[in-house]
Order: structure tokens, then sequence, then C-alpha cells
């Protein structure tokens, strides 16, 4: 972390809800998302398998081409002979996968043919007439299908539908077993769902015949790494590719995985003499782009009676689906901070990527780490039952301390600040926990359940990337980086660039609040372009929005070309000043002499002298006043099994909810729910106020609501927002904030995640608060979703949810 | 098909195929693209607009339907400044993205006509048909709450 004194001019911007005046299109319907560009494009529409398993014995695309209207047709197979198959990351046995289903089709909604019209409607029109012989084959749904013997083989290559099977440990585990009073074992499974951004994804793609090159605009979360993926898999250097990421609608990781579609919207747009549009539909968007896996976690937990956690082990059994590119990347960040924020001495995790004709999985906001939390935090309350310990106490018992930190867990994750114990006890006054066990048995009396869950878990964030390879091999991409351009405009206002892209964080309003307090200006004078263009933006291979790194070092390579541009505007001014630099300070967009009062210099003078009067710079001074710099969090350990730190933050939160369950009805109420988070120095409340409520209400969907629901055939019976409910206004509760900060010694604003931690932490704690509400009927939570029916029929037959 | 159809007090008028949906004319006859799509289906309410006063998902009527209608789209809501709703959005953070805003926003403006001086849970019930992804919708409402207040202080 930066001296603050050495870092900043003033403190009016820095850590205060600054509005968000830089977005003010959003609010007047001005932004310009990708389909919102008007090129006169063609649109594509795409042919997707209509069964979940089937080899491709026939596609004839004749009639559709002879509809009027219809510019040109590519299939699969067309693809697949000038292009590379898929890059897996994470996976260890051999599977070859297109961009395009070719051979055969491994999911319901796999692109099959695509098809570029005049527009739309004639586009759709003309994938009816392509006709398609399938042979359907055996779908496998399940993980416990498609580990069996006999079970039909997604990839035959691979041998097997386990792709990755990989076991990790550290500490030593067998001696917590022998040491401890009692090993607990349980079975929790996740189900499948999705952070379901509200634009969908949007790809426009230009080709350029003269140099063969193509221009493309996608809302694509990931740009670095989807320049040298697309381009590897097209077979062209990647100058040949522009890429333009403008407004995004959204993203939550599921915008990471467009990239195979700008390589089948780059092939099409050879074959038409105008840019190509297509804009996916939320029925592709449900069917395939795409999902969170869901998993079996078995976990073995060995406790003394004292409430101690003596080690963890887990099976992790993730259903990847159908999308190699990104197979096992679940289990292997689950592994990074297995064990939450407990002081556990051994670990081992045992992480399987199981193949299935279920949809791709990418990165879903958390990634894994709702999961995992879900499963330990239960486990914890489990514990705690069964040791005749309040689920808080136990809590306290097990966490590492403040006074440990930095904390390195068994695995080699850095735990670089936090104070787990005071933010429980935050949240226990702020959530009432004592008066509401007491109100519980009360209204038990009456017969009303009401049921108190906590939920404490670590919010990682900055992905060192490589972590995938400590299973399989030599990373092609390690650390966490981004680059920024700062510079001085003719007017003497700052224009700036980033490599990230923004999918509704307020980066503009954030980057404008730094670089006010550095230059001592107000923000209306810095202007943030948050596009992404590939020939432009100082991007690198880990430019984008994912794992929480804006905070860390996209505002590391602002502050850093601030200081260039900042070191720049001292040397000019004091040559027109006719001072020393040790005598200048930076006030009001003037450069003035300390001890010479009155005597001062505007940025708009210094950037005359920069970009007009260049014939008075001093000897040997280059004109222009703008900087890149590229900044890298330099904690990021190199790639090693037994030692290596997954992510470079870590932020933490508690949830302490109260529900009231209608026993009746299985409906669940919420009656208070009370987040404490802390993610350091927040640079602006309001915008991390919003992140931390708006991920917690991604956590309540996936516990109540939303599921992707496959039948036996393989068939997606969740296609529409009207099966695939997602939370509305009414049906989420008010939250009540608090906060703790812990500064992060690592990032040089001391700031840390703030995105995803209540996408992890809410399914633990409703869960933990539904079977506390549920105890009187010995119901146990062991799933999700808690939909009205599987809890009315957990308190009338099974007992277990 | 010709449809006249009047959006933001301009007429536009076109030669359509029956089955264009009214949201595709107004985003690309109109060129009004501050009306989003977000789910095909009528529940997400990025392309809500208003329809000789009321509230519609212009994904779910044709455009044909809407022959010499009266529209409003975000665009209309305000042509000097910001309306006192969209000040507020930005005030109280009730946006991240901005996808879903247009249409959060247009039904705000229909709930404060008829109910100037609704409570949050009036509000939350009144944003049924429109979904956020980002928010967790308690800026969105502490927004249209301010709005409220604002609007009433100002006697609009």
């Amino acid at each position: 972390m930066m001296d603050f004194d050495k870092l900043f001019v003033t403190r009016d911007w820095f850590g205060k809800p600054v509005r968000r005046n830089e977005d003010v299109k959003f609010v007047k319907g001005e932004a310009t998302y990708v389909d919102d560009i008007d090129m006169n494009c063609a649109h594509v529409a795409f042919l997707r398998s209509i069964f979940a398993h089937a080899r491709l014995k026939k596609i004839d695309t004749s009639r559709a081409e002879a509809l009027k209207g219809v510019l040109a047709v590519i299939t699969g197979p067309e693809v697949a002979e000038v292009t590379k198959p898929l890059p897996a990351r994470a996976i260890t046995r051999p599977a070859r996968q297109y961009v395009m289903a070719t051979g055969k089709v491994r999911y319901q909604g796999e692109p099959i043919a695509a098809v570029v019209a005049e527009d739309r409607y004639i586009a759709e029109d003309a994938l009816e007439l392509i006709d398609v012989e399938y042979e359907p084959l055996q779908p496998v749904m399940r993980i416990e299908d498609a580990l069996k013997p006999d079970a039909p083989l997604l990839f035959e290559e691979a041998g097997s539908n386990t792709l990755l099977d990989d076991t990790m440990e550290h500490g030593d585990y067998e001696k917590a077993c022998r040491e401890a009073d009692m090993v607990l074992k349980e079975t929790f499974r996740v189900h499948r769902y999705s952070s379901t951004p509200l634009e969908n994804w949007a790809i426009i793609a230009r080709h350029d015949k003269g140099t063969d090159s193509f221009t493309v605009w996608a809302n694509d979360q990931q740009p670095g790494r989807s320049m040298t993926t697309v381009c590897g898999t097209l077979q062209i250097p990647t100058h040949n590719l522009r890429l333009i990421v403008p407004e995004s609608g959204g993203g939550f990781g599921i915008k990471l995985a467009i990239w195979p579609y700008i390589v089948i919207l780059c092939l099409l747009s050879r074959k038409v003499d105008k840019p190509i549009k297509w804009i996916q539909t939320r029925r592709e968007h449900l069917l395939g782009g795409t999902h969170a896996p869901d998993g079996i976690v078995e976990i073995e937990m060995p406790v003394k009676k004292d409430g101690t956690f003596l080690g963890l082990s887990v099976k992790d059994y993730q259903n990847d689906g159908s999308f190699i590119h990104t197979a096992g990347i679940y289990g292997l960040i689950k592994f990074a901070t297995m064990v939450g924020q407990y002081t556990i001495k051994a670990t081992r995790m045992e992480v399987l990527s199981i193949a299935t004709n279920k949809g791709p999985t990418v990165q879903n906001r958390g990634v894994g780490k709702p999961t995992m939390t879900f499963a330990l935090e239960r486990m914890v309350d489990i514990a705690a039952k069964k040791l005749g310990i309040d689920p808080a106490e136990i809590r306290f018992r097990n966490f590492v301390k403040p006074e440990q930190m930095p904390y390195t867990t068994p695995s080699g994750e850095i735990y670089e600040s936090g104070d787990y114990p005071e933010c429980l006890r935050k949240g226990l006054a702020l959530g009432e926990y004592d008066q509401c066990k007491k109100q519980q048995a009360e209204l038990r009396k009456q017969g009303r359940y009401i049921g108190v869950g906590i939920s404490t878990g670590v919010e990682p964030g900055t992905s060192n990337l490589g972590y995938y390879y400590t299973s399989s091999g030599v990373p092609e991409y390690m650390g966490s980086g981004e680059g920024a351009i700062v510079g001085v405009d003719y007017d003497g206002n700052i224009n700036v660039m980033i490599g990230s892209v923004d999918t509704g964080q307020g980066h503009a309003t954030v980057i404008g609040q730094v670089i006010s307090d550095m230059l001592g200006i107000t923000p209306d004078r810095v202007r943030v372009d948050n596009t992404l263009d590939s020939f432009i933006s100082p991007y690198i291979g880990h430019s984008g929005c994912y794992s929480n790194k804006f905070n860390d070092v996209d505002l590391g390579a602002v502050i850093k070309a601030t200081e260039k541009v900042r070191a720049r505007i001292f040397t000019l001014a004091a040559h027109m000043l006719k001072a020393d630099v040790s005598n200048l300070k930076l006030g009001d967009g003037h450069v003035h002499v300390t001890n010479d009062s009155g005597k001062k210099v505007s940025f708009k003078d210094i950037a005359a002298l920069a970009y007009k009067k260049i014939t008075l710079l001093p000897e040997g001074m280059e004109p222009g006043l703008k900087e890149i710099a590229y900044y890298r969090n330099p904690y990021a350990k190199l790639p090693n099994k037994q030692n290596f730190n997954v992510q470079l933050t870590h932020s933490n939160s508690c949830h302490v909810v109260t529900v009231e369950v209608d026993i009746e009805t299985g409906f669940v109420k919420f009656l208070k729910y009370v987040i404490i988070h802390d993610c350091g120095n927040q640079i602006n409340p309001a915008i991390v106020e919003g992140m931390a409520i708006g991920s917690t209400v991604h956590g309540l969907g996936a516990t109540f609501l939303e599921e992707f629901v496959y039948d036996d055939n393989g068939q997606l019976l969740t296609t529409t927002f009207m099966d695939y409910l997602k939370p509305v206004a009414a049906t989420v509760p008010h939250f009540e904030m608090g906060h703790h900060y812990s500064p992060c010694p690592t990032s040089l604003l001391g700031s840390k995640s703030a995105g995803e931690g209540g996408a992890i932490g809410s399914l633990a704690a409703v869960a933990n608060a539904v079977e506390d509400a549920l105890s009187p009927f010995d119901v146990k939570v062991t799933s999700l979703p808690l939909t009205p029916e599987k809890v009315v029929k957990a308190i009338k037959e099974t007992k277990v949810i | 098909m010709q449809v006249k159809v009047k959006i933001n007090g301009k007429e536009y008028q076109d030669d359509v195929e029956p089955r264009m949906l009214l949201v595709h004319f107004i985003r690309e006859k109109a060129r009004l693209t501050g009306t989003h799509i977000g789910c095909d289906t009528g529940n997400c309410g990025a392309c809500t607009v208003l329809f000789n006063g009321r509230t519609i998902k212009s994904c779910l009527m044709l455009a044909v339907q809407a022959n010499g209608a009266e529209i409003m789209t975000i665009e209309g809501l305000s042509t000097n400044g910001l309306h006192p709703i969209q000040d507020a959005f930005l005030e109280k953070f009730g946006f991240q993205c901005g996808y879903c805003t247009s249409g959060m926003i247009l039904s705000a403006y229909v709930l404060l006509q008829s109910n100037p001086q609704p409570t949050d849970h009036e509000i939350r019930e009144a944003l049924e048909g429109n979904l956020c992804m980002c928010t967790g919708y308690q800026q969105i409402v502490e927004s249209i709450s301010y709005a409220a207040t604002k609007m009433k202080e100002a006697g609009k």
C-alpha cells in the first residue's frame, strides 16, 4: 500500500460516494452497446442441435442458401477445416472440440451451422431450411451416470468422461484424523445456475478484403486473452484482428466465453461484403451461453470435542458439461480458499472435472467459491450441532485471528489482512442474533418457525493466472496485471484509457476520483474512455473485467501512468516558472511555486507548451504529455503445486440472516438480512455497496429460484425467464450493510475485491437459517435450490433437502 | 404493411413486415436504441416503453399493432437536461451496467404519476416486470423514493 501523503495532493474524492456523472448516458438511454452500433449490418442466426448427444451424419444447406436474402451459410465441418481445436486450460486428458459442432453434437443448443442474411428474420427463416441428419446417442447428464464404466463417452479420445482428476494435499491430513475426536462426513450438491447478464452476447464482425483482417465489436469480458485465443484458433497474426469492446450490459463472468462465436463471425464475415451482426437471444443464452457447473462435494472434517477443526478433505465432482476450454477451473479455484476463514492446518482436495451432455460452463460470479463456501459453512453448522456448540462460537474458536495476518494457508494462499472475529461480532450485533434466537423459541410455541443463519466467507480477487497449470504443465499466462494511458489534453483536462473493460462497475468514476486526488483537480476534468480497442488501448494478456482485479492492478496501472504524467507536468512547470521542482506543488489544476505566492502555471498552459509551442521545450525533451504504464501485482508466486497463491487479494464478509419458513407452503420469508463486508479501503463506498448487495441477490436467486433443469434426454426445460426464474424487487429483502476496513497491504490503494462477496456467502447463510428454522423437524440441508416443494417434502417425508 | 407511429412526439412511418416486433421498429426504424432487448419473452422489462401513456413490453407487440399509437421511450422523458427520476438514479446509484435502466426509469415514471409518494413496498411491487441483474434492486428503490421526494418538493 502506498503512502497516501505522497500519492495524493488532495483527499476530496478518494473514499467518497462520488456520483457516476460520467455515466449519464445510461439514465438517458444514450449508451452504445454492441447492438446499438449502426453499421447497416447483415444478421447472423445459428442452427443449434436439437439433441444433447448425437452423431452428425449429414448437413445440407442448399435450400437455405437458395432463400432470397441469404448471403452466406457456414457449417461446423467447414469451420473445423480452417480452425484449430479449442485450447483446454485445466483438463489433463486429451479432448478435441471445435468452436462449432463437427462429427457429433454434445449438448442441446450446440451450434451446427450459421446463416447470414439481410435481416435477422430472414436468417431465422433460413435455419428452417437446413437439413440435418442426426444419429442420436445416449445422453449422459448426471455425474453419477458419466462415471459408470460403461457410460457413453463425450470425447472418445479421452477414454473417460473424467477429464481432470487431480489431488492436492497440504499438511498432514492423516495425522489430523488420528488426533481428532471425530471425523464428520457429508455430501453436498449444488445445482446449475448462472448470473445471466441482462444484455446477451453481441458481436459485429467486419472483414477487410485488402488486408484479410478483421474488426470485431463484442461485449467480451476478457479481451486480452480473447485476442490470442481468437487469432490462435483462426491461425492469423494478432495484428489482423482489431477487437473493440464498447459498453457492456453486465458480465459476471458469463461474457468470458464469447470468443468461440467471434471466431465463427470472423469466418462468416469473409464470405460477405458488409459487416455482420449476431445478437444472442435469451433462449440461446440459457441453452449454452453459459452456466456455472452443477457439482457434488464430498467433505470430511476431523474435529476435536472443543470444536477445533483439525483438517479438511474434499472430493469435488464438477459437472463441466461440454466446453473443454474452461473445464476443471472451478474445482481448482475452490481449492485455493477451501479453508475459508479458519486455521485449518491440513487439507486434501481431489478435483474432478466431468464431461456430460449439459451446456458449456464458464466462470460465473464467484467461480466455485459459492459452492465451496456453501459446503464448508454448512459443515461448520453441522459440527456445531453435533458438538453442542453455538454456531457463532464454533466460528470464533476457529477463525484466523487478526494478529495472525498476513496468514498463509496450507497451500500457500496469503490472506493479507482482515479481522474475521470483529466482522462476525458486528454481524451478530446488527443482525440481533441473540434476540432472534430468543424470539425463535417463543414463536415456535405459536407454530411459527424462524431460523438464524451465519455464513462467513473469503472473497478472493486478482487471479494469479496459471493456477490451473499447477495441475497440467507449463503456464501460458501467469500473475495479474493491467495497462493504462493517462494524458493531459490541449485544454489541460485528463484523458484516460485502460486495457480493462467495464461491465457496470463505474470504472470511469473511480478512476476519476483517484486521478483527481493525485493531480489536485475535480473529476469533471477527467474523461475515461472505457472502450477497449486492441489497436489503441494498453491491453495485456490479462486485460479484462474479472476476478475483482480492477481495484488492484487496473488502478495500479492508472496510478503508475498518472505518476509519470505528474512528473512530466512538474518538469515542464519548473521550466516555465523558472523554479526548482522541489519547490512546486499541485492545486486547482495549476502548478504553484510554494515559496512565491501567486506564481503559478495552469495545466492548459503546460499543455500548450507540450503540444503546440514545442520549440520552447527544454533541450532534449520530447513533445506531448501522455504516458503509458503497466502494472502487475508483485506478490504473485510462480506456479508450484506445493506452494501457490491462486488469488492476490482477500476480502471477507459475514452474512447473518433471519428467515421464517411457512411449513405448509415451504415458502421462505426474510425477516432480517445483514451483510458485514471488509474489502479494505473503499474508493467509492456507494459502488461497493451496490456490488455487495447485487452479488448477494445473485446468491439468493441461486438459493431459491434459479436452476437449469434437464430431462433425461438432455433437453433443457428452463429456456426462458418464465422457467428460469430470477429474483424481482418484491421478493428480495432490504439489506442492512455494515463495514469493516482492513486495508490491503499488497495493493497500492489498500483496496481488495468487492464484486463477488455476496454471491459467495449468501447460499450458506440462507441454507443455515432454513435448517435452523426447521430444526424441530430434524431437516438437514445438503442441497440447493431450496424450492418450496423440496422444503415441504423434507418436512413431511425425507428430512433432507 | 404501412405503420404510422408517433414516438416522443415525432411521427415515424414505414412499410414493415407484419411480423416485425415493435421493439425492432423502435430500435431499427426509428433508431431509438435506448430501448433494449433482454429476454424476448416479456419477462425482463428492458424493452419497456409507454404506449398511449401505459407501460408495455415492446418485444411482445407487433409494430403494426402500434399503428396510430403514441409511444414514449426513454429518449422522450426529458429533452432538456435530466428528469428528476434520471437525476435520482445517478444520485442514489440506481444502476450499474445500465441495460435495465431505461425500463426501470419508465416504470418508475408511470408509478409516480399514479402514486406520487409510494412506500418502498409499493415501489418494489411496481418493478415486478423489470429485472435488474446487477444491483439487487435496493439502490433502485432508493432512487425512486428519492425522486418522489424531490418531485414533491419541486411540485412536479
